[in-house]
């Protein structure tokens, strides 16, 4: 139920440079620069790239799709027993598992994107969470394969490329992250500018009259859905490969609604919002986990509810009306 | 078949402790258009409240109870007047979110000042007792929950069919633009609506605290099951959720009394079938059919 | 650029070095790094393993030897295995632990078995009580209990006090499936035949439907077995409310029968017989002074749970490591001086398997009575240093 007030941003070419384009660059020298100073913190630096991969997933489905979910932990979980279940019974080569696992989730959200996406509003976040619980109670019975409520552990993961041992310290697994969350991060970067991700605009803001212009609105649905579901499978074979360990945690209600809460936290449809909403909610839970563990909680729902209320970017909307200002421009919705 | 009449009556009780926490979500998100997750919270709450006015202060279980169901419906309104009504124009993400919010806050604070453990039990002694029902002893609480369900559905119908804040209700959910365009002063209605629907959930909470235990948890483990009951019953629908409601108690006990091996499957099977044969649930009220 | 930041580190370690070394010359830190649910559903024993390490220190001092023992706390929130396995990979790396412990379920254990091996840091579990878990790294110890061991006295003691069936009720997740196995065999080894057996779903807590299939099988007990909070505090409420008790069944269980769940179920529960490795009032000298310690600590009465107990042993552990090794040991060194260990516990005397490194206690039958208006267990049976018997039932099993 957004409203049509928002004008779509002009579409700019592709291939024309700006230096304001220089700033795309900073999130992922970021990245690499902590790899450098952060010994002990890879893992940390893994656990938020994974996350805010999901979150990502979750912005394509949900912020740019307009799709409500309060499943998409089905996805994550999906594609994190998978590329368990592969690496142990077919073949641990980490990247053949991730393709695997991206695929299945993808095709899971295909299928059930076509059966559900015909609906809106709380029927659709009704029918969500009921796919992510009855995945939940399949793994949980399918003890056999899933190893049930002990979780499925004993995942050994052959180097990467087979060059790359995965180390206690983390280190090949913060690099293998980052280069998978930049790939995907490009792939989500062209197709929301592509005329199909405009055309999901056009949907989110009026089905009615996208329909009525002749957009196969539900198949464009659908795509986007498996899209994200893939893309959050990968999120969640990440998790495998680099803990060595699925628990049925990663198909909870929980699980889904944290996602939803860091890309909140980050502000939706930004792409870069989920990259600030993870890091947040991660590194709020691993101090206020540190100060006392009573308070996170506490810490995330206060913070939920104050975005909601005043800062409705979320993070990246408060960063945008500071530059505004500072460029003495008026406040002006730049989300794309 | 007196194994058929216990389902009955085991599953109808359970889904009147469902329909009363329940009806008033589903009246408020017909209503007001809010996906309201933080409902379950105040049920916990309302539960909260009278646990303590009873063990600390020793307060009877029924005035217990309904003191609960004011205090739960004070809470909302509160709510309601800071931080629902900015939410009526925001779309459903931030609904879900701030909801969720709302929750962790009711978790972390009553986890801090009460404490993790589930609360005692405050059916009185009275209530705690086996009757004889003709075809073997029964439980009273249960009986108890089925008779106050029965009597709050009809309280609930009567103001909703038969009273003008009723008829101005229904009209408002059918067609809340027209509502507001003939004058009626909705946002009154939805404060009255909500503060009605929490105080429902805080007496639902206290009173079928033996069915479902009181724990901080709580706002969230039994959340899935409230929203069930709205959307098959289809949202807005005061008799929808009834009928809802006292399927799932009945079909879910039924269910594990037959096939416990399927426990978990069978429920969420049914609600994902119906909700792909009918997305507005059972009896959706007349703006959405 | 590396380099300079090493240099840039070396320097400060060595300011930093000398600067310590002016205040005293040999005092160093051992840290214990602790990995509990303090969030979520479980969060309870996060509350009482953190409250029984305080009052063990406040007791005891922070210090052995000159050597400070410090405690640093992590949140694994709802059994998010995959965090909690980050957290351990951060407290050995980022905070130099010498020791880690905690994990409230096996999964949490089990996640971070492959961190351990590698980096040898000696572990203390404090939970987790599924049988293999020691068996998945050579630097796990276990100072909690195995769910076998705990439960295997009591199909034995029923079977001698007079029942003759009974039906077995579990939550269907793996504890709930050992424990259900556990039992049925060590009760029809005694002659006793389980007439019928239910899985119940985690999530669920409204349990009429089973209570009373368990009520049509007419057994003479009713064994049952949920994670502790609301679905045993439910199952023990709906056993009453139905009538089971009043038809003559005996309650039996283990954990959900702890004191501190006691007032949850109300009278109830009295007369049900549980099965446990720790008895709250027991009226050893170190249990009361466990117990004072622990309403010194909190500032109230206080109720321990078997939790709260392991922790405090795991505090005599850690502090016997390094009054006899000293600040600074490898996990080897560690694991092998622990495992020889007895330590007098407030629960009885325990000690360890040195092969399995897993505990070795005693198993207590208790009813559950009335005393001077407050609702206790009271042991009716002791038996005395119980293996775990799965370990003996499976030597092989990896």
């Amino acid at each position: 139920m957004t409203p049509i007030t928002q004008n779509p941003p002009a579409a700019v070419p592709a291939q024309s440079f700006r230096p304001s384009m220089l700033w795309h660059a900073l999130p992922w020298a970021l990245a690499i620069g902590i790899y450098f100073i952060a010994d002990g913190y890879h893992g940390l630096g893994t656990n938020i790239m994974i996350w805010i991969l999901f979150a990502v997933s979750l912005d394509l489905a949900l912020g740019y799709g307009g799709i409500i979910t309060l499943g998409h932990a089905a996805f994550f979980g999906a594609g994190a027993y998978c590329a368990g279940i592969f690496a142990i019974h077919v073949n641990n080569d980490p990247l053949l598992g991730l393709l695997v696992a991206t695929l299945f989730a993808g095709l899971l959200g295909f299928i059930t994107g076509m059966l559900i996406l015909h609906t809106r509003g709380e029927t659709l976040l009704m029918l969500t969470l009921a796919i992510a619980a009855l995945l939940y109670e399949a793994a949980n019975h399918a003890r056999w394969l899933t190893g049930g409520d002990d979780g499925l552990s004993g995942i050994r993961v052959a180097p990467v490329l087979g060059l790359f041992r995965f180390d206690l310290w983390g280190k090949t697994a913060y690099l293998y992250t980052l280069s998978v969350l930049f790939v995907w991060f490009v792939i989500a970067f062209f197709v929301v500018r592509s005329p199909f991700g405009r055309s999901l605009d056009g949907i989110r803001q009026n089905a009615k009259r996208m329909r009525a212009i002749g957009t196969p609105v539900w198949w464009r649905l659908v795509a986007m859905y498996a899209l994200s579901a893939a893309m959050a499978g990968t999120a969640g074979a990440l998790m495998a490969q680099t803990t060595r360990i699925v628990g049925l945690s990663s198909l909870e209600l929980l699980t889904s609604g944290v996602v939803a809460v860091m890309l909140v936290l980050g502000g939706e449809r930004r792409l870069y919002g989920a990259f600030i909403g993870a890091t947040i909610y991660v590194i709020v839970q691993d101090l206020a986990g540190a100060i006392s563990p009573f308070i996170w909680m506490f810490v995330i729902g206060f913070l939920l509810i104050v975005i909601v209320l005043f800062f409705e970017g979320g993070l990246m909307g408060i960063i945008d009306d500071v530059v505004n200002r500072l460029k003495g421009r008026g406040r002006k919705d730049q989300r794309s | 078949m007196t194994q058929f009449l216990t389902i009955l009556l085991d599953g109808t009780s359970y889904g009147m402790v469902l329909f009363i926490i329940s009806v008033g979500l589903t009246v408020t998100m017909g209503l007001m258009r809010v996906v309201n997750l933080a409902h379950g919270a105040f049920a916990m709450i309302g539960g909260y409240i009278a646990t303590v006015l009873v063990l600390k202060l020793g307060v009877p279980f029924l005035l217990a109870t309904v003191l609960a169901a004011i205090a739960a419906g004070i809470l909302g309104g509160l709510a309601e007047i800071t931080v629902y009504r900015p939410l009526y124009r925001k779309g459903e993400l931030p609904q879900v979110l701030l909801t969720i919010g709302l929750c962790f806050v009711a978790i972390a604070a009553l986890t801090f000042f009460v404490g993790p453990t589930p609360l005692p039990a405050i059916v009185p002694a009275w209530l705690d007792q086996m009757v004889d029902i003709g075809f073997r002893l029964y439980p009273a609480y249960r009986l108890f929950l089925i008779v106050v369900g029965g009597l709050l559905a009809f309280i609930v119908w009567l103001i909703i069919e038969r009273s003008l804040f009723g008829a101005r209700l229904r009209a408002a959910v059918d067609d809340p633009q027209m509502a507001r365009s003939v004058g009626m002063d909705v946002s009154r209605m939805f404060t009255i609506t909500f503060v009605g629907g929490c105080a429902l959930a805080g007496f639902g909470g206290a009173v079928g605290a033996g069915v479902l235990p009181l724990e901080p948890f709580y706002a969230l483990r039994y959340l899935v099951y409230f929203l069930i009951v709205v959307a098959v019953g289809g949202m807005g629908s005061f008799r929808g959720s009834l009928v809802a409601a006292l399927a799932i108690g009945i079909i879910d006990t039924a269910g594990r009394y037959t096939v416990p091996q399927f426990g978990g499957f069978l429920l969420y099977l049914l609600v994902f079938a119906l909700l792909l044969w009918r997305p507005n649930g059972l009896l959706p009220p007349k703006s959405v059919a | 650029m590396k380099r300079v930041w090493a240099a840039t580190t070396i320097a400060a370690m060595m300011v930093g070095a000398s600067v310590a070394g002016v205040s005293s010359a040999y005092a160093d830190v051992v840290k214990f790094g602790i990995i509990m649910p303090f969030s979520g559903p479980f969060a309870v024993l996060g509350k009482q393993a953190k409250e029984a390490v305080e009052a063990f220190q406040k007791l005891n001092g922070k210090t052995v030897n000159g050597h400070e023992i410090q405690v640093i706390w992590r949140d694994e929130g709802a059994g998010d295995a995959a965090k909690t396995r980050q957290f351990a990979e951060e407290l050995i790396l980022r905070e130099k632990v010498n020791v880690l412990g905690g994990f409230a379920l096996t999964p949490d254990a089990l996640a971070v078995a492959e961190v351990i091996s590698e980096a040898q840091t000696p572990t203390v579990i404090l939970n987790a009580a599924t049988s293999i878990i020691p068996r998945k790294s050579p630097y796990f110890i276990r100072i909690s209990m195995t769910a076998a061991q705990y439960i295997s006295p009591l199909g034995g003691w029923a079977t001698k006090n007079g029942v003759k069936t009974a039906y077995t009720m579990v939550s269907d997740y793996g504890p709930g499936i050992d424990m259900e196995g556990e039992f049925t065999s060590s009760f029809e080894r005694g002659g006793g035949k389980v007439v019928g057996k239910d899985r119940v779903p985690l999530n669920v807590t409204d349990f009429a439907p089973y209570m009373e299939r368990a009520l049509q099988s007419k057994a003479d007990a009713l064994f049952i077995f949920a994670p502790g909070g609301a679905p045993s505090v439910a199952m023990v409420r709906e056993f009453e409310r139905r009538g089971l008790k009043q038809a003559g069944m005996k309650l039996m269980g283990s954990g959900e029968m702890q004191e501190i769940f006691l007032p949850s179920f109300g009278d109830s529960v009295l007369g049900a017989i549980s099965s446990n490795h720790y008895t709250e009032s027991n009226q050893r000298p170190e249990n009361i002074a466990f117990r004072k310690a622990l309403n010194d600590s909190t500032g109230r009465e206080a109720v321990p749970d078997i939790v709260a107990v392991a922790a405090w042993d795991g505090m005599q552990l850690v502090y016997a490591t390094v009054k006899s090794l000293g600040p600074k040991f490898t996990g080897d060194q560690a694991i092998d001086f622990m495992k020889k260990q007895t330590i007098n516990s407030p629960r009885g005397p325990v000690s360890f398997d040195p092969k399995e490194r897993d505990i070795i206690q005693n198993v207590y039958v208790r009813e559950v009575r009335k005393v001077d208006g407050k609702v206790i267990n009271v042991d009716i049976a002791t038996v005395e240093q119980v293996r775990d018997p799965w370990k003996d039932n499976n030597p092989n099993a990896k």
